[in-house]
């Protein structure tokens, strides 16, 4: 190995102060960005508070999650360089269904339903509302009878049909929460509501004595009764918050606020704000809209100002999306990384594990927000599981790279905190990542102590994993590999396993203590516990055959690399066995990308245990020269 | 040196860290089958028959015996814990270097004894209790018992259980507490009722409510949440003379008996009964959900506890996460029904229940210490 050049130190440092502040910067930048100019407010808009799934969340959330549920993405390009937000989407839907009925927004891959539809596959993956409505009563009674079938004996068709018709039933809900799919006009018919009422409730007193006029206001009341039974039905969301003094049981849609008979102070003002708002928008008065918008936003600051700080920093944490840019800051690291290990040079070095430092702050913080949005420990179910154990082991590979200065640690620590961040992307498609705890798991006390430990288990179980994958490529792809090199790179791994054992044995064993304390049962081979045990089982044979001497080197590595298999089979496919949680539609194709890791991670052991270069000709070459 | 003797050798075979390896390969083949088997057999019949059996048993298609293929789990369990303690005491110094792997080790030991007395003491039992009313026993979830009530005294019932697994074996049943003896003629542990019509063979029952059905065998429940709905075909018989040939089962909702001499018996086949000295009186059952959807968000019972030996009378709330412990039961809110009029509590008695608390915390701390001590080592090492 040759020696390189020394930098001065204190050129080192700036640089890594600098790239450090630049990466930082470039990751706030959606915050710090002046918001583009548009007509209609829609940012005060977005930050409105509805309920949904049980939460408060800004109407900004609630367009998210349903654009990524339907389309899968959060923005929607229509071509041209024009790009919808999901809120303006959103309003699109709501109040302008006939335009959102063209959008290509229902993403259908499977065959067998585009063959259902009537559509050819194989020419585009999305499909505009209106071309699906005339196969629309099919698809329903094609889920309907797939949903009878236990989820888990679902073919591939069923589990698509249900998944489209849940989307088909989410875009229908969205159309029909304030009005009904665009009929009518919301303000108008809140006047003629309030006006016919009196009217209305006089004839009826009068019997047949009613009056021509008296008729008529019953009758027209009649209509609109039935449409806000309706739409009381059919809401996507809630959009009044109770009035004070109420609690958080009086949520109201807009179909339920309209039946409420109003106490003495009148009608809830959110009625005519969420109407003019429909009126507005499908006007394209931006002046009106803006009026209800600033009207409804003063409202909610008055009456619930515990709502206010909450709201606009999930919408700010919606925009910032610390985890794409904590992604690509993991690909910059580990570009940066190997540039290092191609040159050698301390400046770069440096710059390597700023980013690696950067990376791991915006994760961090994107972390934190979501604890404090929430209120719950960081995991609180599979998609905030893949968040935290990227983070976990991305941290413990920087903690690790203070005591090996290799590159090995945190090269581990950047490819996990990118395929984590990776895997979450993909799994937040599956709705709200922010969902409400089921009674069983209602525990802050064990989700911080039990799912944070094992998972930290998980995440030191894959760095050991990493480490180990990085000892098999030096083994077949360098030259001349340096033997110290080498002996680092084992004695991290080792360290990392015995943390690992540690972690998630102490995180098992309080998954016991906790199912002991709620069902009565410390331990249950149930399949989730089942698949703990096997990681800490798995930690402890890499300890002891080190220890006894039946395996070196060459086996230790190779285990720790299999340990990738054994741990990704428990964190995901216990999930795929579907008995105890459901499985979701995105299991599936999980299915497929786990199969494919665990085959990738079982070459690598056997290329681990293969001779050293044994692809390659050279060494056979110089052996003979 | 001292003599390499049969027993020494034997000692050193078992103390040896290369059975250790073998045991945790086997023991996770063996978890990891326990897992899979979960989806065609059920939870309780996967574990019954891998972690919780000495050897697991297969039958090949087209055998009527069975093999045993692999080490069951209590096999494995059993030679892990003599391994560990051979190795702990001929190998392991006793030293304060080493006290983190005699702790972690220690709390081990425990830990697979634990799970020894759960599997050969833990008694689960479920108790359902509607609202308002009082019950003062619960009920296993897979063994059945006759209840064989004398009824002529309209205050107290005298009530006969005879267990499942005499009614599987016997053909007659005598016992000093009943005037007569009890045919039994046929035993299904998971039937299938339907009505009797006509063209469908002659009823086996002539008396009580069976005489109108027919009772078919079925495949027992796999999934979690089935129940198995056995039935037996009895006959009850006095001084030689027949009283009736009945169907009884868990299935049937309706009271069947005969009377005897002035006296009145009913007959009743239904889970297996574990009076309590105590009684829990529902007062409330809660079910909260999330505003705007159907997920969850607490359950809660409030009990009234009635002891009269102990002097205990007294209000209880028993919700998620929160047990109530008594008497050496605990009693666990494990699920409702009935338009939330009912509310059914899981009942485990587990003598051992605080064992895997100590063991778990032993092995944490010995293994803190033991890699703490490790990690300042190679720290201080790379510092030098």
């Amino acid at each position: 190995m040759t020696k390189p050049k020394k930098a001065s130190k204190a050129l080192v440092r700036r640089i890594f102060w600098g790239t450090l502040a630049l990466a930082l910067f470039g990751a706030a930048w959606p915050l710090i960005a002046p918001a583009p100019r548009t007509k209609f407010p829609i940012a005060e808009f977005s930050r409105l508070p509805v309920l949904e799934g049980g939460r408060v969340k800004p109407v900004d959330s609630f367009a998210r999650n349903s654009l990524l549920l339907i389309r899968g993405t959060q923005t929607l390009p229509l071509g041209h360089g024009r790009t919808l937000s999901a809120t303006q989407w959103l309003l699109d839907a709501m109040f302008k269904p006939e335009t959102a009925d063209t959008y290509e927004i229902f993403t259908i891959d499977d065959p067998d339903v585009l063959g259902l539809i009537g559509l050819e596959p194989g020419r585009q993956r999305r499909y505009a509302y209106w071309k699906l409505q005339a196969s629309r009563d099919e698809i329903d009674k094609q889920a309907q009878s797939a949903e009878r079938i236990p989820s888990e004996k679902r073919s591939r068709f069923q589990s698509a049909v249900i998944n489209l018709a849940s989307r088909l039933n989410l875009y229908e809900q969205i159309k029909n929460t304030i009005m009904v799919s665009g009929d009518g006009n919301p303000a108008s018919e809140l006047r003629l509501f309030e006006q016919v009422v009196p009217e209305a409730v006089r004839a009826a007193h009068s019997g047949r004595g009613a009056t021509a006029r008296g008729k008529a206001a019953m009758k027209a009341l009649a209509q609109l009764l039935e449409r806000y039974q309706f739409l009381a039905k059919a809401a996507a969301f809630r959009c009044l918050p109770p009035r004070s003094g109420q609690g958080v049981g009086a949520w109201a849609s807009f179909g339920e606020g309209m039946l409420t008979p109003p106490p003495d102070s009148g009608p809830h003002p959110g009625l005519a704000d969420w109407a003019l708002m429909g009126d507005a928008w499908r006007r394209s008065d931006p002046a009106a809209f803006r009026s209800a918008v600033s009207d409804l936003t003063a409202w909610v600051q008055r009456v619930h100002p515990e709502y206010v700080s909450k709201l606009d920093s999930e919408v700010e944490f919606n925009e910032a999306q610390p985890f794409v840019s904590g992604m690509a800051l993991y690909v910059l690291a580990l570009l940066a990384i190997f540039v290092w290990w191609g040159t050698l040079r301390d400046e770069v070095r440096a710059a390597a594990v700023a980013l690696t430092g950067a990376a791991v702050l915006v994760h961090t913080a994107g972390l934190l927000a979501r604890i404090w949005l929430q209120g719950r420990p960081p995991v609180t179910n599979l998609y905030s599981s893949a968040v935290f154990v990227g983070w976990a082991a991305a941290l413990l590979g920087l903690a690790a790279e203070r005591i090996h200065k290799k590159g090995f640690a945190i090269a581990g620590g950047c490819l996990l905190g990118f395929c984590t961040l990776v895997i979450a992307q993909h799994l937040s498609a599956s709705g709200d990542t922010m969902e409400m705890m089921r009674a069983v798991l209602d525990s802050n006390f064990w989700l911080a102590t039990h799912v944070v430990t094992v998972t930290i288990g998980y995440a030191s179980t894959f760095l050991a994993g990493a480490l180990g994958i990085a000892w098999v490529l030096r083994r077949q792809l360098l030259k001349n590999p340096d033997p110290a090199t080498t002996r680092d790179l084992v004695a991290l791994a080792y360290g990392v396993v015995a943390f690992a054992l540690l972690f998630s044995f102490i995180g098992t064993t309080l998954g016991g203590i906790w199912a002991d304390q709620s069902w009565g049962r410390f331990w249950g081979w149930d399949p989730k516990e089942n698949g703990a045990l096997l990681i800490v089982l798995w930690n402890a044979i890499i300890l002891h055959a080190r220890f006894s001497g039946v395996a070196r080197e060459r086996g230790i590595m190779t285990m720790t690399v299999f340990g990738n298999v054994v741990t990704a089979l428990s964190w995901f496919g216990v999930n795929m066995l579907g008995i105890g949680l459901h499985s979701y539609g995105f299991m599936q194709k999980a299915f497929y990308w786990l199969t494919l890791f665990c085959a990738s991670q079982l070459v690598l052991v056997v290329l681990g245990l293969l001779p050293p270069r044994w692809f390659f000709a050279d060494d056979e070459d110089e052996a003979a020269a | 040196m001292r003599a390499d003797t049969p027993l020494r050798r034997v000692g050193r075979a078992l103390s040896s860290l290369k059975l250790t390896l073998a045991c945790l390969v086997l023991l996770m083949v063996v978890v990891a089958a326990c897992t899979l088997l979960q989806v065609p057999l059920g939870t309780h019949q996967a574990v019954v028959r891998t972690v919780r059996s000495f050897l697991i048993w297969w039958r090949p298609p087209g055998l009527s015996t069975r093999i045993p293929v692999f080490p069951g789990g209590g096999l494995i369990g059993a030679v892990l814990l003599l391994n560990l303690l051979f190795a702990q005491f001929l190998r392991l110094e006793l030293s304060r270097r080493k006290a983190g792997l005699w702790m972690a080790h220690l709390g081990l030991a425990l830990l697979v004894l634990g799970e020894f007395g759960t599997a050969l003491f833990q008694v689960e039992s479920q108790m359902p209790i509607p609202v308002g009313q009082t019950s003062s026993y619960s009920q296993d979830y897979d063994q059945m018992e006759l209840a064989v009530v004398d009824t002529t005294d309209p205050k107290t019932d005298v009530v006969t259980a005879i267990p499942q697994s005499i009614l599987k074996r016997s053909k007659a049943i005598e016992t000093p507490s009943l005037p007569f003896t009890i045919l039994v003629k046929r035993y299904y542990p998971n039937s299938v009722l339907s009505l009797h019509r006509s063209g469908d063979p002659e009823p086996l029952a002539t008396a009580g409510v069976g005489a109108n059905l027919n009772v078919a065998p079925a495949p027992l429940a796999t999934a979690d949440n089935e129940d198995n709905t056995a039935a037996a075909l009895i006959e009850p018989v006095a001084k030689g003379r027949s009283l009736g040939v009945f169907w009884v089962s868990n299935g049937l909702g309706a009271p069947q008996g005969f009377a005897l001499d002035g006296r009145t018996w009913r007959l009743e086949l239904r889970h297996r009964r574990y009076y309590l000295p105590f009684s829990l009186t529902l007062e409330k059952f809660t079910h909260d959900i999330y505003p705007g959807t159907d997920i969850p968000k607490n359950f809660a019972s409030l009990v009234r506890l009635k002891d009269p030996s102990a002097g205990e009378d007294r209000d209880v709330l028993i919700h998620m996460n929160h047990p109530l412990r008594y008497r050496g039961l605990t009693f666990y809110q494990a699920s409702y029904g009935k338009g939330d009029k009912l509310s059914i509590f899981q009942v485990v008695r587990n003598p051992g229940w605080r064992l895997p608390y100590l063991a778990c915390a032993l092995v944490a701390l010995g293994m803190l210490l033991h890699f703490g001590l490790k990690l300042s080592a190679s720290l201080g090492r790379t510092r030098a």
